[in-house]
């Protein structure tokens, strides 16, 4: 019996190991990778089933270089990258740029007044706002409305987009094969010399984007105040959208120096995965990008987020059904005990098989869903592995996490068995395999394996540091971070009703 | 160091010259590659079960997905959500021979999942693989679809976790929003438009689970697509031995019951404390992808909601920035009217300005031609990103199944296509003006009216939804 269930468990690990090991070599030979003068750096996969092409911007910057004061600098940079350049976006450029400076210099002189405080003439701001306005209409009245969004989607560009979070930018879409050359284009416009267009009606869409995704969702507003409680120090205690205050004060100056700042080629990744000629992409890459100018790459935020001295609550009134997290400190991706937190995260909640869906949702029932995260919100500085409840009707707040605190502590105490740890390594394996099969999904993971790793080979060989773990590894990095006095408690309750019973925490 | 200098200038000099790069207009495009399209083998297994294989040899992979002709559109009035209940114990019941636990471990062993999920108007069950566990994935997708025991203590636990969901579904006031233009559109009589409640969840037992599997889950039934990393033939033959046994019969399946509802003009607010914006959804009943219109009002409706160049996006987002999220769709169906809406979320404050707006934008589509400039974009758009349509086999064959699930011909999206092409300015305004009835518009605002600028009164008279959630009847609920 016991020799039957050790075959069982090794022949398909064993031949999933191997068919990764053949999978990286047969992928090898399709992928091209070169620098270019000016230090950024190309990444190219070869795909010639279908004649499309998918296109990835990776930009080593996130919310954690905004500027003190000005969070959500990163993401309002984001939104500007859409707004074209002196050709792209505008019916008289000369005209448009005077009009643009002159909103500046009214808006200076607003500030001015503003300034003043409590000395600040009411009268004054009110007569300069309305002259604000004024210049912005006559700026925006140059603008050739969203062409750059314009040439992307009537050539058949699909699922354009961009993302910012607390580690990286993203701009990313795909187009069919015959228009690699209007990508090289497009985006090394639009880096070379980006326009800030119609700057404040964008901040007021950003602000927009953040009364959607955080003031109007209970779970937005919970993770908000999870991340500002968890952290003292480290800017990852601030949200990649900001603060709703700092958001309000942009100014176009503002962006502009953040971006001469963090956008400069060498902190910037491109992947292009598809039907692509490398040889092809390599001189347009040249053409196109070698047109930026190398300047010296910023330098990593310094800050380091202090030893937490004690458990910290966050509670956040709402009238919405409770949630609940508990995020533990944990050390960055570079640790050694990643890979060990990785499968710790596996072991608890990976599928219907993990600890936590096995305990609490399915034999218990009092978990709607629960589950485990082992990296937020990001992982170049050191981050959070944190659990969450969603509990059953019926079911209090408390009552998981005390269910939770039971599972952690058991998995401190008790070792993973060799089939479950088994089980976890073999889908983090095939969890790999279907990663490789879409040409967006690949641009994507190479430009950030090798960004964060040096190596984008790395997506492959993490697998060895997987199939090295121990059970004894598991239990150790449960014991070293999985500590009260490291962690944070959020929870949602509901006023009035909630309160006493929550309140007795 | 002035000759460093020096050479860096004729450097720069000779960059400057190698930086004339063309306008994006003058770029002139090489024709695209051949597409080549796949074609699934079809055949039909000796119970009558359909089965379309396509091999894909990238990846060492094995994907299935089975289509089940039926549909929570089946839901009997007074037990809602049966079909939904069905389907989720279907696969974590178990089989006669094994618990649903212990085929979540034997299936998570080897990395492989089989799912089972219900929709409208069609339910499936759907595997995935490694090539080397083929073989076991196979079978237990053979036993979770053919001999499925429904577990009472599975079937306690759906139903609590649907219970929990019902207490949660006012949480999201997108989802409100979404949910209840839908049960406005299509009428609370019916799936389309119903919510499910707690009462409807203590009237479903585990006989009606057995017996409404037993009226739809049989192989004349059911088409099964499979692609991946398998040689034709091989799989044939594996699929006939594998369903050799299995050969139950119903009577055919009737047909879906048709949508009924009429017009329900009006304005309709749902408060909602807790949000600093409001959500809102302007719609009406629409049309299926078989109406000879429909190409055109695809090319329509994109003009005035779909992507960042759209006219709600450029007039909403862009040059009143009212909104971060705002656009439009036809939203035909397949085989019943979809809805058309446009949906969007602002400050509260703006509510009013911004359903205004989109009201407007709605009506120039109605009084106005659009311009040469907007129809040659949103073709473009379709013609210049069809090859999408066809970039991976997995793709493909869900289309053609999907096509041959619902009676369409197989070559529908070919003439989607030529039809696309042929769509002029006078037929835009046409479809606009003969679809799109402003005077049937629903419109549904979730938010907080404290703090609206302008009363939503200003748009039309405002009935109040009520968002309350019916308890359980106190004697049906469960004794734990």
């Amino acid at each position: 019996m016991k020799f039957r269930a050790l075959i069982f468990l090794l022949i398909p690990s064993l031949l999933a190991a191997q068919s990764v090991a053949e999978l990286q070599k047969s992928f090898e030979k399709k992928v091209t990778e070169f620098t270019l003068a000016n230090g950024l750096h190309f990444i190219v996969v070869e795909r010639h089933d279908a004649p499309v092409v998918s296109f990835h911007t990776y930009v080593n910057v996130g919310s954690v270089d905004d500027p003190g004061g000005q969070t959500g600098l990163a993401h309002m940079f984001e939104h500007m990258a859409f707004k074209g350049t002196p050709t792209i976006g505008t019916r008289n450029w000369p005209a448009e740029k005077a009009a643009m400076d002159a909103v500046e210099q009214v808006y200076d002189r607003l500030d001015a007044e503003r300034n003043k405080g409590p000395h600040a003439d009411p009268n004054k701001m009110a007569a300069i706002s309305n002259e604000l306005a004024a210049a912005m209409e006559k700026a925006d009245s140059y603008v050739e409305p969203n062409e750059y969004d314009r040439v992307v989607e009537s050539n058949g560009g699909q699922d354009m987009n961009a993302s910012t979070a607390e580690d990286s930018t993203n701009y990313f879409y795909s187009f069919p094969s015959n228009r690699i050359e209007l990508w090289f284009l497009l985006e090394s416009s639009r880096f070379l010399n980006p326009v800030f267009r119609e700057f404040y009606k964008e901040r007021d869409v950003v602000r927009e984007e953040r009364r959607m995704r955080v003031e109007s969702s209970s779970q937005g507003k919970l993770i908000e105040a999870l991340a500002a409680t968890a952290y003292a120090a480290h800017p990852y205690r601030n949200m990649p959208g900001g603060w709703a205050s700092d958001i309000d004060h942009f100014r176009r100056p503002d962006a502009e120096r953040f971006y001469k700042q963090y956008y400069v080629p060498a902190n910037i990744t491109l992947g292009i995965a598809g039907d692509v000629n490398p040889a092809e992409a390599r001189r347009l890459a040249e053409k196109y990008f070698g047109r930026l100018v190398a300047r010296p790459l910023p330098s990593q935020y310094r800050t380091v987020e202090p030893v937490q001295e004690g458990e910290k609550i966050a509670a956040v009134s709402s009238p919405a059904q409770p949630f609940v997290i508990i995020a533990y400190k944990r050390p960055d991706r570079h640790s050694p005990d990643d890979a060990a937190l990785a499968v710790l995260d596996a072991v608890l909640s990976d599928g219907r098989t993990g600890i936590i869906y096995k305990d609490m949702v399915r034999d218990k029932q009092m978990a709607l869903g629960a589950g485990s995260d082992a990296e937020f919100p990001g992982g170049k500085y050191p981050s959070l592995f944190l659990f969450y409840v969603a509990p059953s009707s019926g079911h209090s707040s408390e009552e998981n996490e005390k269910e939770l605190d039971r599972i952690i502590q058991q998995v401190k105490t008790t070792k993973v068995d060799d089939e479950t740890l088994q089980r976890v390594k073999t889908k983090l394996r095939a969890a790999l395999i279907r990663k490789l099969d879409s040409n967006a999904g690949l641009a994507s993971e190479l430009c950030s394996y090798y960004v964060a790793y040096g190596d984008w080979r790395k997506l492959f060989t993490e697998l060895d540091d997987y199939n090295k773990v121990t059970a004894a590894d598991v239990e150790r990095v449960a014991n070293t971070y999985l500590v009260k006095e490291h962690r944070t408690v959020a929870y949602t309750y509901v006023p009035g009703a909630g309160a006493g019973k929550e309140g007795a925490k | 160091m002035t000759r460093r200098l020096l050479s860096l200038c004729a450097l720069l000099a000779s960059a400057a010259i190698a930086q004339t790069v063309p306008s994006y207009k003058q770029l002139v495009y090489p024709p695209l590659k051949q597409v080549k399209i796949p074609e699934p083998a079809t055949f039909t297994l000796k119970n009558g079960m359909r089965v379309f294989l396509l091999e894909d040899h990238e990846l060492p992979l094995i994907n299935g997905l089975a289509l089940i002709r039926t549909g929570n559109l089946f839901d009997p009035p007074d037990k809602r959500g049966l079909s939904g209940v069905m389907a989720d114990v279907l696969r974590s019941g178990g089989t006669s021979a094994k618990t649903g636990d212990q085929i979540d471990e034997e299936l998570e062993d080897i990395a492989a999942s089989v799912e089972s999920s219900m929709g409208e108007s069609s339910a499936s069950i759907s595997f995935s693989g490694l090539k080397e566990t083929a073989g076991t994935v196979l079978g237990i997708f053979k036993s979770v679809m053919t001999d499925p025991e429904f577990r009472q203590d599975k079937i306690d636990l759906t139903i609590a976790q649907a219970h929990s969901g019902i207490d949660r579904r006012n949480d999201d006031p997108q989802g409100i929003a979404e949910r209840e233009i839908s049960s406005i559109l299509y009428g609370r009589d019916n799936s389309y438009g119903w919510s499910i409640e707690h009462a409807d969840l203590a009237r479903i037992h585990r006989r009606d689970l057995q017996e409404f599997y037993h009226r739809y889950y049989f192989p004349k039934n059911i088409m099964l697509a499979v692609y991946g990393d398998f040689s034709t033939p091989a799989m044939k033959e594996q699929l006939e031995k594998l369903f050799a046994d299995w050969n139950p019969d119903e009577p055919p399946v009737p047909p879906f019951p048709p949508v009924t509802a009429k017009p329900a003009p009006g304005v309709f607010l749902a408060e909602k404390s807790d949000v600093t914006q409001t959500f809102f959804s302007l719609g009406l009943l629409g049309g299926t992808l078989r109406d000879p219109d429909y190409p055109a009002l695809q090319v329509a409706v994109n003009i005035l909601g779909s992507g960042f160049t759209s006219r709600l996006m450029s007039q909403i987002r862009t040059k009143m920035g009212l909104a971060y999220s705002i656009g439009a769709g036809w939203g035909a169906a397949y085989d019943h009217p979809g809805t058309f809406r446009i949906v969007g979320s602002t400050k509260s404050p703006s509510t009013a300005a911004a359903i205004q707006a989109a009201r407007s934008e709605l009506e120039k589509m109605r009084t106005t031609e659009v311009s040469e400039q907007e129809l040659k974009t949103a073709k473009d758009a379709v013609l210049n990103g069809f090859v999408f349509f066809f970039d991976s086999p997995a793709k493909t064959l869900a289309r053609v199944l999907r096509y041959q699930y619902f009676g369409y011909p197989s070559d529908f999206l070919f003439e989607y296509q030529k039809k696309v092409a042929a769509v002029t300015r006078a037929d835009v305004l046409r479809v606009m003006q003969q679809h799109i009835d402003p005077a049937n518009l629903t419109i549904v605002a979730v938010g907080n009216p404290k703090d609206f600028g302008k009363p939503l009164s200003d748009i039309g008279k405002v009935e109040k939804i009520d968002l309350s959630i019916p308890p359980m009847p106190a004697l049906t609920r469960p004794v734990k």
